[in-house]
């Protein structure tokens, strides 16, 4: 009996493998577990290879894991092209389609026992229960159902939902597939069971969503009022959720003709006094890099999603990567600074586009949301939010008086101006992406120009205090650290609690504040340091060279980084973290 | 739309000097912009709407300046992106008036991708096109609207690119509302500014606008009064969108003042369908507070 | 190109024609005065000062009107005809440049002298109010006293030397 399962399926995209992973994930959750699927395809729209994998478990799931302990291949040359995505161990159970014979020696499948392999005639099974091999994929859900203990009725559930409304016959048929698919499970049973336990007391209601979901709800709970974008992959599910929701609530979307024109419109709403977004991925920042700068200038709230994916320029549109950091932090030309926010799951994307849209306006800045398409595209069980906690910020505007000789960029105290917008009676100003005086007027002068940089550094400066933007777990005084972000944090806390169980001292460090960079914390945290990992997907590791740009890194903590589509599992932290220990004493 | 909002109580009616900002022109004297500007000044009186109610957009250029010398909410934004921020402003707030601005270069160079899908979403603003076949700000390189063979900074042998037609591709894209004016009409060019922000829908006014530090003797506004042959002289009909693109094919050779087209029918704009959308749409929504409530699983 | 718009000039009555030159002094003034900012700013100071002049001088036109104006009509609201009145008397927007010298300056001002005397000289055949007739011909006749004060200043004037501050200055600047 194991509490936690990890099951990959490949095949083509004809065979509708990612629709049966979705099922099995509806009905993991509905049956209590927690549970996360994430996706895989080849470059084809339609009909290329295709694989999901699906964790299932019973406690709460950090990262969609390693190895695999289930492998379902409907074909070898599908099931190869995903490398290392589906990976295969001596304790892999291994479920193929008969007609394509035993998987073939190769260094993917050294590792495999004879005794795990199976070889069913998922095909022939399916043309006899549903008339057609197409129902491959329910023959499948059957004998998962049957070896693994998910429950029938569950399962049938996503099936209804997929073929439900397709005309009557369909979902009877499938049916019958999943039925012949359990029954064969019953006949041939595993010499090992392999049931997965059942959940601990019924958890109650629980979402199923992806990261891109959470966004789209975070910014519906926050209020925005307009959407200004351009369709590109990863974050486009934003765009179409929005696009349906927004309009009941007065808001408008507006898909643009490019990725500039999406930026400018949403820009536009802002300064007409509206709550206001945009989402895109690596190429579209840097096309909208203009605008930010310019919404750095104005001093106007905007939040930017930005989707990563792989890079630089078209690079991998469908694979994670956190390489994108360089550009968040520091593109547009000039000094310019803007809070960068990442979500590390797909549960903290809601409550972190919350704190985007109050951070936009409260200090009257573009905000960006840095997620990747890992936790953007991963679909999960994710346990109700109490958003009774959440207080949501409107932009400072100016009262009676302050209209009287309205001055737009008054530098106050705080380095933040009430900010007024058209249709506001005295609140008249001219914004522009030219420098200015307090009033709005174009400026030359360098003396008025270094104190308006100072206005617009100086108005964040609150945020490096903001302790609650930052994961700390450990015992302070712990000499290694490990310190992550993003999706890559999900596979970094497990690692840390491996460490712990092998009672390793070692404490850990999460930002969704990842700039500005809030020194002292950061300082707090290394205090203790001696040895640690920074660990992230980019080539360049990109987080621990700002860090090392702004605090006092401990000689010993060093980068573990590397190119994205290539995720890190928690045991190569592991191991690397032990390594760096030994090493060290 | 009603642009004709009432004035307050007691309050006098709103003076071509009402718009008039206190920040000096840094156009060069003589600039046709100036003239744009009075007429501007003008037409804004004639509609009446608060300074408070205008937001006026524009991209960059000297022409791009304009909207610091008027006393409405003015953006100055970056190089050819006027057009999708001012749509952004009046999908936000679609009871202001929007109007844009910019240069030949700004709109038709850098700017040029945006104006189709301007026209085609038929939102209601005005566009206010300043052209004059050269770009100014950065001393006098070749413009999209320069004659072929003109002698520039970026051309010292002769442009050989024909130049665009901004009349024609505005045009030929279905504007409801295109015109052209110079400032040796002063009176005529308040009139169709005055029209062009009247017009429910896109509207667009290319105003022919020297510069006269870099532009031709031939550019100037002495010979547009020599050159200039108003539409109306024609017996041109403005209902007629045919003869307004045969007409419009002339850019560049002659100079056709007034109005070019006129929708005698103008569809309802994309700003008014959004919000029967949205009034449809609100008498059946589910509070912002529960937007999770779509990820309950079922 | 110097025009009214929508005036009716047979039914003018001398209120109304009272409003009408009041507005043509007030635009020729506001003119000048832009003039003479635009110059200063583009440090043609010469040329910046005589626009000054030029718009005080229109400004005791405009008030001496206004009052009698005042005395004939009190407390009556005018007509905003200002809006229907374009460079009268005002010179035209373009009839300035950068580092124009007092010379040419002076040529501005006799040009749109002469263009106002035109228009009154037009306007009167069409007055039909013996009393307007009698106002629009004293206003036309004091143009041609204005246009012999600029003339003089010119003969005053000539051989110039910073006729040529245009072939001193440096080249344009991009922005």
């Amino acid at each position: 009996m194991s509490d936690d399962l990890i099951l990959g399926m490949a095949g083509s995209g004809g065979d509708g493998v990612v629709s049966a992973g979705e099922s099995l994930l509806a009905a993991a959750s509905s049956e209590g577990y927690h549970a996360m699927m994430t996706k895989s395809f080849g470059s084809q729209i339609r009909g290329g290879e295709s694989s999901c994998r699906v964790r299932v478990s019973c406690r709460r799931i950090l990262n969609p894991g390693g190895v695999l302990d289930v492998a379902v291949a409907l074909n070898w040359e599908d099931f190869f092209r995903f490398g290392a995505e589906l990976p295969l161990g001596s304790s892999t159970l291994v479920i193929h389609e008969e007609k394509a014979g035993p998987p073939p020696e190769t260094p993917a499948t050294r590792p495999l026992s004879r005794a795990l392999i199976f070889s069913v005639p998922i095909t022939e099974m399916a043309k006899k229960a549903a008339g057609t091999d197409k129902a491959k994929t329910s023959v499948v859900l059957g004998l998962v159902s049957g070896w693994l203990g998910i429950p029938k009725e569950a399962l049938l559930r996503g099936l209804k939902k997929k073929f439900g409304g397709k005309g009557q016959g369909l979902f009877e048929a499938n049916e019958r597939a999943l039925a012949s698919g359990f029954e064969y499970a019953q006949t041939h049973p595993l010499a090992e069971p392999r049931v997965l336990s059942r959940p601990a007391a019924a958890t109650g209601p629980k979402l199923l969503c992806d990261g891109n979901d959470m966004c789209a709800a975070g910014a519906i709970f926050s209020g925005v009022e307009f959407f200004g974008g351009y369709p590109i992959t990863p974050s486009t599910e934003v765009m179409q959720i929005l696009s349906r929701e927004l309009l009941q609530h007065g808001g408008v979307v507006l898909q643009a003709e490019d990725e500039i024109s999406g930026i400018g419109a949403a820009l536009g709403a802002s300064y007409a006094g509206r709550k206001s977004m945009t989402a895109t991925s690596g190429p579209g920042m840097s096309l909208k890099t203009e605008i930010l700068g310019l919404a750095t200038i104005a001093e106007l709230p905007l939040v930017i999603l930005n989707v990563q994916r792989g890079g630089p320029s078209t690079g991998i549109p469908t694979k994670p990567e956190q390489a994108d950091l360089f550009q968040a932090a520091f593109s547009a030309h000039g000094d310019v600074v803007r809070p960068v926010l990442a979500p590390t799951t797909v549960a903290d994307t809601f409550s972190t586009t919350v704190e985007a849209f109050n951070l936009a306006e409260r200090y009257q800045t573009p905000v960006i949301i840095l997620s990747d398409q890992e936790i953007a595209q991963r679909k999960e069980t994710v346990d109700l939010i109490d958003t009774s906690r959440f207080t949501l910020e409107r932009r400072l505007v100016p009262t009676g008086a302050e209209l009287d000789g309205y001055q737009r960029f008054r530098l106050t105290e705080s380095g933040i101006s009430p900010l007024s917008h058209p249709g506001m009676a005295g609140g008249n100003y001219l914004g522009a992406g030219i420098e200015h005086n307090e009033h709005g007027d174009p400026t030359a002068s360098g003396a008025m120009h270094e104190r308006m940089n100072e206005k617009r550094f100086k108005k964040l400066e609150p945020l490096k205090q903001r302790k609650d933007l930052f994961e700390v777990l450990g015992n302070g005084n712990a000499p290694y650290a490990l310190v992550s972000w993003g999706s890559t944090a999900g596979v970094t806390r497990e690692a840390f609690e491996l460490a712990r169980a092998r009672g390793l001292d070692v404490k850990l460090f999460v930002p969704t504040l990842v700039y500005p960079v809030a020194e002292q914390v950061y300082q707090d945290f290394f205090a203790s340091v001696r040895a640690g990992l920074v660990v992230e997907l980019s080539y360049q590791g990109q987080l621990y060279r700002i860090l090392r740009m702004f605090v006092d890194v401990p000689k010993g903590v060093i980068p573990f980084a590397r190119s994205g589509a290539n995720p890190f599992q928690p045991t190569e932290v592991l191991e690397k973290l032990t390594e760096l220990t030994r090493a060290e004493s | 739309m009603d642009l004709e909002a009432k004035p307050a109580p007691n309050r006098t009616p709103l003076q071509p000097k009402d718009y008039k900002s206190d920040l000096k022109p840094i156009w060069c004297p003589g600039c046709g912009d100036f003239g744009v500007l009075q007429a501007l000044y003008r037409a804004l009186s004639a509609i009446g709407r608060e300074p408070h109610e205008i937001a006026f957009i524009s991209g960059i250029g000297c022409s791009s300046r304009i909207p610091g010398y008027t006393t409405a909410y003015g953006f100055n934004s970056v190089h050819g992106r006027a057009l999708p921020i001012a749509q952004g402003v009046k999908l936000a707030r679609p009871e202001l008036l929007v109007v844009v601005a910019g240069g030949d270069g700004d709109g038709f160079s850098i700017g040029g991708g945006h104006v189709a899908h301007a026209i085609r979403r038929n939102i209601d603003l005005t566009y206010l096109v300043m052209d004059n076949q050269v770009y100014g700000l950065t001393k006098g390189q070749l413009s999209p609207t320069a004659p072929k063979g003109l002698h520039t900074v970026t051309s010292p042998f002769g442009s050989l690119e024909e130049p665009i037609n901004p009349l024609l591709y505005v045009l030929a894209y279905g504007a409801g509302f295109v015109a052209q004016a110079t400032p040796a009409d002063m009176p005529g060019m308040a009139a169709l500014i005055e029209e062009a922000l009247r017009y429910p829908g896109f509207s667009f006014v290319n105003i022919q606008s020297p510069c006269v530090t870099f532009g031709e003797e031939e550019q100037q506004l002495r010979a547009h009064k020599a050159k200039m042959k108003p539409l109306a002289s024609l017996g041109h009909d403005a209902a007629n969108q045919l003869a307004a693109l045969d007409l419009a094919r002339a850019y560049g050779k002659e100079l056709y003042t007034g109005v070019f087209y006129r929708n005698p029918a103008p569809p309802p704009t994309y700003d008014a369908l959004v919000q029967a959308r949205q009034a449809e749409l609100i008498k059946t929504r589910r509070p912002r507070e529960r937007a999770l409530d779509a990820y309950l699983q079922k | 190109m110097t025009a009214t718009k929508g005036i009716e000039f047979g039914r003018l009555t001398l209120r109304d024609g009272l409003d009408l030159a009041i507005s043509i002094e007030e635009e020729a003034r506001d003119r000048y005065r832009d003039f003479a900012e635009q110059l200063t700013l583009h440090r043609t100071v010469e040329a910046a000062n005589f626009f000054s002049r030029m718009a005080r001088i229109e400004e005791i036109h405009r008030s001496r009107l206004a009052e009698r104006r005042q005395a004939l009509f009190p407390g009556e609201v005018s007509r905003e005809i200002r809006a229907q009145v374009f460079d009268v008397e005002a010179p035209e927007f373009d009839a300035v440049r950068v580092f124009m010298s007092v010379e040419q300056a002076l040529k501005t001002a006799l040009a749109a002298e002469e263009k106002a005397y035109d228009f009154f000289a037009r306007a009167i055949p069409q007055l039909e109010n013996a009393e307007v007739r009698a106002l629009f011909t004293e206003l036309r006749d004091e143009e041609v006293e204005h246009q012999a004060l600029v003339k003089q200043e010119m003969a005053r004037l000539s051989g110039d030397p910073s006729a040529n501050a245009e072939a001193y200055g440096d080249d344009p600047v991009a922005q």
